[in-house]
C-alpha cells in the first residue's frame, strides 16, 4: 500500500479537462469563427466559459482532493495570489508564473492545472477585480500549468532549468495572446481601427488581432517573459529544491506496510 | 444595527444589476449604481479585512477607464465633431496598414472611449461591493457540498493570507538585522516558501486527524438563513434588471 | 484504552528504527508522557495514536495499535477524529478557518453531525476552556495561549476518549503554560479522558503525569512510572538534578514532596549573596521610550542601561511589550519618543555591515535569516561577508554542536542544530551586543545546557552584554545575571536574577520554590552553598 498521492487527473476528471477546455477555447477563439454580427455570440461565450470552470471544480470536489493536495493547493494559491499584484503598475513584473510554472513542474500538471485555476479566481477575490475575464484568466493560467507535462519528467539540472526557461517565455507569450484575445472583443471598445468586427471576413479580423496583439505584447508580455525567464534562471534551482523538499516531506506516495515483525 | 444579509443576496444584486448596467448601456445609469454600490460599501462594511478589497476594485476601475480614454483617443475610429485638441500622427510601418495612431481628438471620440470604459469599471464595482461585504468564509457555508473541495481550499488561502504578509515582514526584519539590506529574491522567497509548504502539511495533517473527508456529506453549523429582507432585495434586482435590460 | 502491541516502527528511504517492539497499554483517565531528545520520535509515537503515522507519513509498521478497540491498521485517521483528538506543536497552523466558533464546528461538521448537537457541544466546550467572551474573535487576533486553548477545544469537542498533545506549552509564557496545564488535569481527573503528551520543559509537566514513555533514540523505549523513568533518565527537570545532587533516599515529583525531603536544608537562612557592584560601563542606554502600534501602547517611558559583560533576560507575559523593546534595541523600530544607544550610536541609523557588527540578532524563528542550500554554503557565506578565514564559521558550529554534516540542507537540522548555526552565523561578524529573542522554543535539556554556555562564554570573552527574551524561567535562572521584567508596556522590576525571580511567585524556578527561602535558583546554587560533594 502506498500513501496518496498529490492531486492527479481521475480518467473522470481528464475527459472533464477535455470537454471544459474545448468549451473555454471555443470562449476565446470565437470572434473569429462566428459570422453573426449582433452581439449575442459574446453574451453566450461570456456566461459559457464560468460555467465551464464551475464544472470542472464541481467534478474534482468530489473526492478527489485529499488534505494534502488541498493544503499544498491553498498555500501555493495564495502565494501567488500574494506575488500577483506587483505585476499591476510595474510593466511585466509579474512573479506569479515563476511559482506556477515550478510548482506545475514538481507537483505534476494536474496539479498545474488547478493550482493555475484556483489562483487566478483566489487573486481575482483579493484585489477585487471579479469579472467576465475571470474565467478566461482562470483557464490560460490552467493550461500553463498543464502545459508543463510536455517537459519530460527524467530532465533535471542545467537541462531542465534551460527547458523550463524556454517553457517560460512560451507560456508568458500564450498569456499574451490569451488575454488580447478574450479582452480584444470588448475591451478595446466597438469602434477603434483595431476592434473587431462582429461578423467581418476572418482575414480582416485576424490581421487586426494580430496588429491589436502585437502592440500589447510590446507593453506586457516580451516584458513578462523575460522576467519570467530571468527569474527561472537565477532562483529556478533552489525554488525547485524547496519544492521537491516539500513533496517528499509530504511524503507523496511513500509505501505503507503493514508487518508482523520489522525483522524480516 | 446592521443585521447580515445571506452571503448570496449581494452577489445576486451584483450579478443582476451588472447585466442590467451592460443591457441598458447608459453611461448615467452605470454612474449611479457605480455610486450605489460605494455608498452601499460605506454604510453596510463590517470591519472585516475584507472590506479593504473595494478600494481595489476601484483602483482597477479607474484604471481601465483611463486605458479606455487613451486607447479611443490614440487609434480610435475619428468621429466628427467638436475638435478638443490635436496630437501628431504616428507614422506607422506598411506591414500595419490601416492603422492611424493620433490626429484630431473630438469631443465626441473621447465621450465615446469613456462610456464604454465606464460601463466595464460600473461590473468590476458592482462584483467588487460583493466580494468586499461577503467574506469568503460567509460564502464557504453557503457553499453546496459538491463543490466544497475546492471551496475550502480557496477559504484556507484566503485565510494563509494575512499570515504570508506576516511571515514576510517577520523575516524582512531578521534579514535586516543581518546586515542583509537589499530586498533579494533568494533572500526573501526561499525563507518564506520553505515555511509555507511546512505550514501547509502541518495543516494537511490536522484536517486528516479532524476527519477532513470522511464523510460524504457535510452538516452544517449555524447555517445562513434567507430572510425576508433578502428576498426583498432579491425581487427589487430583478425586477431592475428585467426593466433595464426590457428598455 | 491505547493498546501497543509488540509495535515497531520505520520511516522509507530511513535506516533508522524509530520505535522498535515496544508493547504497554494506556488506561483510561491516565496521563502519560513521552520524553527523550528532539528528534528522537517523540512526535512518531503520538501519531501512531491515530493512524496519522503511518497512513499520512508512509512508513513501516509491524505489531498493532488498538484504541478503545479499533485498530489504527484498519481506519484512516479521520475514522478515528471522534476517538482521538491531537493537538500539535503549532496550533496555528492546524487552524482551518478563522473564527473561534466556526474553527471548534470544523471536525463536526466534517463528520456530518447534526446542527443541534454541534450547537450544544459547542456550548459546553467554550464554557469547558472559558472560551466564551473570545467565541466571535478572529483566531489570528489570539493570544498564543488563548490559541493553544482553542485548539484543545477544538479536538475536545468531537469529545475524543483520547487527547494526544505535542508540546503544548512550548510557545507560552508560565502562567498561560500553567492555565492550559491546569485544564488537562481537570480533563483527565473530571472527565476520564486519557492524555498523551509530549514536552521539553518537565518541570512544567512533571507534577501531573501518572506514567512516562521515554524514547531512547535507537527504537529502545521504556515505561513506566514517573519515579521509576525519573531514577535513571538523563534529561530530568532541575527538581530531580537537585534530589541526585542532595543523594536523597527518594526523589519527588512536585515542590512540595521535595521539600518535606529537604527541611533540614532550609533551617538555617543563608543571607542573599553580596552584590558585587561592578562599574562597568553602560553599553545599552535607553531612555524614556515609548511606543504605540494602532494607538495602543507597547511601550510607556521605558527606562533602562545593560553594561558590558552583562546577561540580562527579559521577561514577561505574551504581549507585555518585550519584542517591542527588543525591537526598538536592535534599530527595527524607531520609537515614538525617547531614546536608544547602543555604544553611543543610535542603531537605527545603521546599515549594512556597520548593523550586524554593532549588533547580533538571533531571531524567534532561527530559520529566517537562512536561504541557502546547506550549511556548508551558510557558513562560508558568513566567512565571506564578514571577511574571516574561510571555514572559520563552521569550525565554531562543529565546537557548538559537532557532528553536523556540512552537506545538509538547514532546514532539514533539528531545531537545536539549527538554532546552533544561526548563532554561529550571528557571532561570525563579531557583533559588539548579542540580542535574542526566544531562543530556546524546541531544545531538550542538553541542547539547552550548550546554548547557554557559549552566551556565556561570548560575554565573559568579548565583554560584551547579551540580552534575551525568554518565558524559559529555568534558562534565565542558569544563564542571566540580571532580569528585566516587563508588563503591560513598562518595566515592573528591574534587578539581580536572584531578586527577581524569588519575588514572583509564577515566574520563579523549581530549585527557589524547593529552597525557598533560601536564595538559591538552581542546583549548583545549591550545592556550591551546601558544599555537597
Amino acid at each position: 500500500m502506498k500513501s496518496k498521492n498529490v492531486f492527479t487527473f481521475t480518467l473522470g476528471s481528464s475527459i472533464a479537462v477535455v470537454l471544459v477546455s474545448a468549451v473555454s477555447l471555443l470562449g476565446f477563439l470565437w470572434p473569429f469563427f462566428v459570422s453573426s454580427s449582433s452581439s449575442s455570440p459574446q453574451w453566450i461565450f461570456l456566461a459559457a466559459t464560468p460555467i465551464a470552470l464551475l464544472l470542472f471544480f464541481i467534478k474534482v470536489s468530489n473526492g478527489d482532493l485529499d488534505a494534502k493536495s488541498v493544503a499544498l493547493l491553498a498555500l501555493l494559491s495564495a502565494l501567488i495570489a500574494a506575488l500577483r499584484p506587483l505585476g499591476t503598475g510595474a510593466v511585466g513584473i509579474e512573479p506569479m508564473w515563476f511559482i506556477l510554472i515550478l510548482s506545475a513542474r514538481v507537483f505534476g500538471p494536474a496539479f498545474g492545472f488547478l493550482l493555475g485555476a484556483l489562483s487566478m479566481v483566489l487573486s481575482a477575490f483579493i484585489t477585487g477585480g471579479i469579472g467576465p475575464w475571470l474565467a478566461y484568466q482562470s483557464f490560460a493560467a490552467a493550461w500553463i500549468g498543464l502545459g508543463v507535462a510536455i517537459i519530460p519528467r527524467s530532465l533535471r539540472g542545467r537541462k531542465e532549468i534551460l527547458a523550463l526557461i524556454i517553457y517560460g517565455i512560451f507560456a508568458a507569450q500564450f498569456f499574451g495572446i490569451a488575454m488580447d484575445l478574450q479582452f480584444w472583443p470588448w475591451y478595446l471598445g466597438a469602434d477603434s481601427q483595431l476592434s473587431y468586427i462582429p461578423g467581418g471576413q476572418f482575414s480582416e479580423n485576424l490581421q487586426r488581432f494580430f496588429t491589436y496583439h502585437f502592440l500589447s505584447a510590446l507593453a506586457w508580455d516580451i516584458p513578462r517573459a523575460i522576467f519570467t525567464s530571468i527569474l527561472i534562471a537565477i532562483a529556478g534551482k533552489p525554488v525547485l529544491g524547496a519544492l521537491r523538499r516539500a513533496y517528499t516531506r509530504a511524503r507523496f506516495l511513500t509505501p505503507i506496510e503493514f508487518k508482523e515483525s520489522i525483522r524480516s | 444595527m446592521k443585521r447580515p444579509l445571506h452571503p448570496l443576496t449581494l452577489w445576486i444584486w451584483a450579478l443582476l444589476t451588472a447585466i442590467g448596467v451592460v443591457s441598458l448601456d447608459s453611461t448615467r445609469v452605470a454612474l449611479i449604481f457605480m455610486g450605489v454600490a460605494v455608498l452601499l460599501v460605506k454604510v453596510r462594511a463590517d470591519g472585516s479585512p475584507w472590506n479593504a478589497t473595494f478600494s481595489w476594485s476601484l483602483r482597477i476601475a479607474i484604471f481601465i477607464i483611463t486605458i479606455r480614454a487613451i486607447v479611443g483617443v490614440l487609434i480610435g475610429v475619428p468621429i466628427p465633431g467638436t475638435e478638443l485638441f490635436r496630437i501628431p500622427i504616428l507614422e506607422l510601418p506598411s506591414w500595419m496598414p490601416g492603422i492611424r495612431i493620433g490626429g484630431a481628438v473630438t469631443a465626441e471620440r473621447l465621450s465615446s472611449s469613456l462610456h464604454e470604459g465606464i460601463i466595464i469599471a460600473a461590473m468590476i464595482v458592482l462584483f467588487g461591493a460583493a466580494s468586499a461585504l461577503t467574506s469568503p468564509h460567509k460564502l464557504l457555508r453557503v457553499l453546496p457540498f459538491f463543490i466544497y473541495e475546492v471551496g475550502i481550499t480557496l477559504v484556507i488561502a484566503a485565510s494563509v493570507f494575512p499570515q504570508l504578509v506576516q511571515s514576510l515582514k517577520r523575516i524582512r526584519k531578521a534579514q535586516r538585522l543581518r546586515g542583509i539590506e537589499k530586498i533579494g529574491l533568494r533572500t526573501l522567497a526561499l525563507p518564506l516558501l520553505e515555511e509555507a509548504l511546512s505550514r501547509s502539511l502541518q495543516l494537511a495533517e490536522s484536517m486528516d486527524s479532524r476527519g477532513y473527508g470522511v464523510s460524504r456529506k457535510r452538516s452544517r453549523y449555524r447555517p445562513s438563513p434567507w430572510s425576508k429582507r433578502d428576498s426583498v432585495v432579491a425581487i427589487i434586482s430583478i425586477v431592475a434588471s428585467g426593466f433595464m435590460v426590457a428598455q | 484504552m491505547i493498546k501497543f502491541s509488540n509495535v515497531s516502527l520505520i520511516y522509507p528511504q530511513s535506516t533508522k528504527t524509530i520505535l522498535e517492539d515496544l508493547s504497554c497499554e494506556i488506561e483510561e483517565g491516565e496521563m502519560v508522557l513521552v520524553m527523550g531528545h528532539t528528534g528522537s520520535g517523540k512526535s512518531s509515537l503520538l501519531r501512531l495514536i491515530n493512524g496519522l503515522v503511518p497512513h499520512h507519513t508512509g512508513g513501516i509498521l509491524a505489531g498493532d495499535i488498538t484504541v478503545d478497540g479499533i485498530s489504527t491498521r484498519a481506519v484512516k485517521p479521520g475514522a478515528l477524529a471522534h476517538l482521538v483528538g491531537i493537538v500539535g506543536q503549532n496550533p496555528v497552523n492546524g487552524f482551518v478557518t478563522d473564527i473561534v466558533e466556526e474553527e471548534l464546528a470544523f471536525g463536526m461538521e466534517a463528520l456530518n453531525f447534526p446542527a443541534d448537537v454541534m450547537r450544544k457541544r459547542v456550548e459546553e466546550v467554550l464554557d469547558l476552556l472559558s472560551l466564551n467572551a473570545i467565541r466571535d474573535r478572529s483566531i489570528s487576533t489570539l493570544s498564543g495561549g488563548e490559541q493553544q486553548r482553542v485548539a484543545i477545544a477544538a479536538a475536545l469537542v468531537m469529545h475524543p476518549k483520547v487527547l494526544v498533545l505535542d508540546e503544548p506549552t512550548s510557545a507560552l509564557d508560565p502562567i498561560a503554560a500553567e492555565e492550559v496545564l491546569s485544564v488537562l488535569h481537570r480533563l483527565v481527573h473530571d472527565l476520564s479522558v486519557t492524555v498523551i503528551i509530549a514536552e521539553h520543559r518537565l518541570e512544567r509537566v512533571i507534577q501531573f503525569v501518572d506514567r512516562i514513555i521515554l524514547i531512547e533514540g535507537d527504537g529502545e523505549t521504556s515505561i513506566g512510572s514517573a519515579d521509576e523513568i525519573l531514577q535513571r533518565a538523563d534529561l530530568v527537570p532541575p527538581i530531580i538534578r537537585l534530589a541526585r545532587a542532595l543523594n536523597l533516599s527518594e526523589i519527588g515529583l512536585s515542590v512540595r514532596e521535595v521539600r518535606r525531603l529537604t527541611t533540614d536544608l532550609r533551617e538555617n537562612v543563608v543571607a542573599h549573596p553580596e552584590q558585587h557592584n561592578s562599574l562597568n560601563k553602560n553599553v545599552i542606554e535607553v531612555d524614556s521610550l515609548a511606543l504605540a502600534y494602532n494607538k495602543k501602547e507597547a511601550l510607556k517611558k521605558v527606562s533602562t542601561q545593560v553594561q558590558a559583560g552583562e546577561i540580562v533576560a527579559l521577561m514577561g507575559r505574551n504581549g507585555a511589550g518585550k519584542s517591542s523593546l527588543l525591537e526598538t534595541i536592535v534599530g527595527v523600530s524607531g520609537p515614538d519618543s525617547g531614546s536608544v544607544l547602543v555604544n553611543g550610536v543610535d542603531p537605527a541609523t545603521l546599515r549594512g555591515r556597520d548593523r550586524r557588527t554593532a549588533i547580533g540578532y538571533v531571531p524567534q524563528e532561527p530559520s529566517d535569516l537562512l536561504y541557502l542550500q546547506s550549511v556548508k554554503q551558510e557558513c562560508e557565506s558568513a566567512d565571506k561577508e564578514n571577511e574571516i578565514a574561510l571555514g572559520a564559521t563552521f569550525e565554531f558550529l562543529n565546537r557548538l554542536v559537532p557532528n553536523i554534516s556540512e552537506n545538509t540542507h538547514p532546514h532539514d537540522l533539528s531545531e537545536g542544530q539549527r538554532l546552533a548555526l544561526v548563532l554561529s552565523i550571528v557571532l561570525s561578524s563579531n557583533p559588539k551586543v548579542l540580542v535574542l529573542d526566544e531562543p530556546t522554543r524546541g531544545l531538550d535539556y542538553q541542547a539547552k545546557a550548550l546554548f547557554s554556555l557559549a552566551l556565556k562564554e561570548f560575554a565573559q570573552k568579548f565583554n560584551s552584554p547579551v540580552l534575551l527574551a525568554t518565558h524559559d524561567v529555568e534558562l534565565v535562572a542558569e544563564l542571566a545575571d540580571r532580569v528585566i521584567f516587563l508588563a503591560e508596556g513598562e518595566i515592573v522590576a528591574d534587578g539581580r536574577t536572584l531578586e527577581v525571580l524569588l519575588s514572583s511567585p509564577a515566574f520563579a524556578p523549581q530549585v527557589a520554590k524547593v529552597m525557598s527561602p533560601q536564595p538559591w535558583l538552581t542546583v549548583d546554587d545549591v550545592i556550591s552553598a551546601l558544599d555537597v560533594k
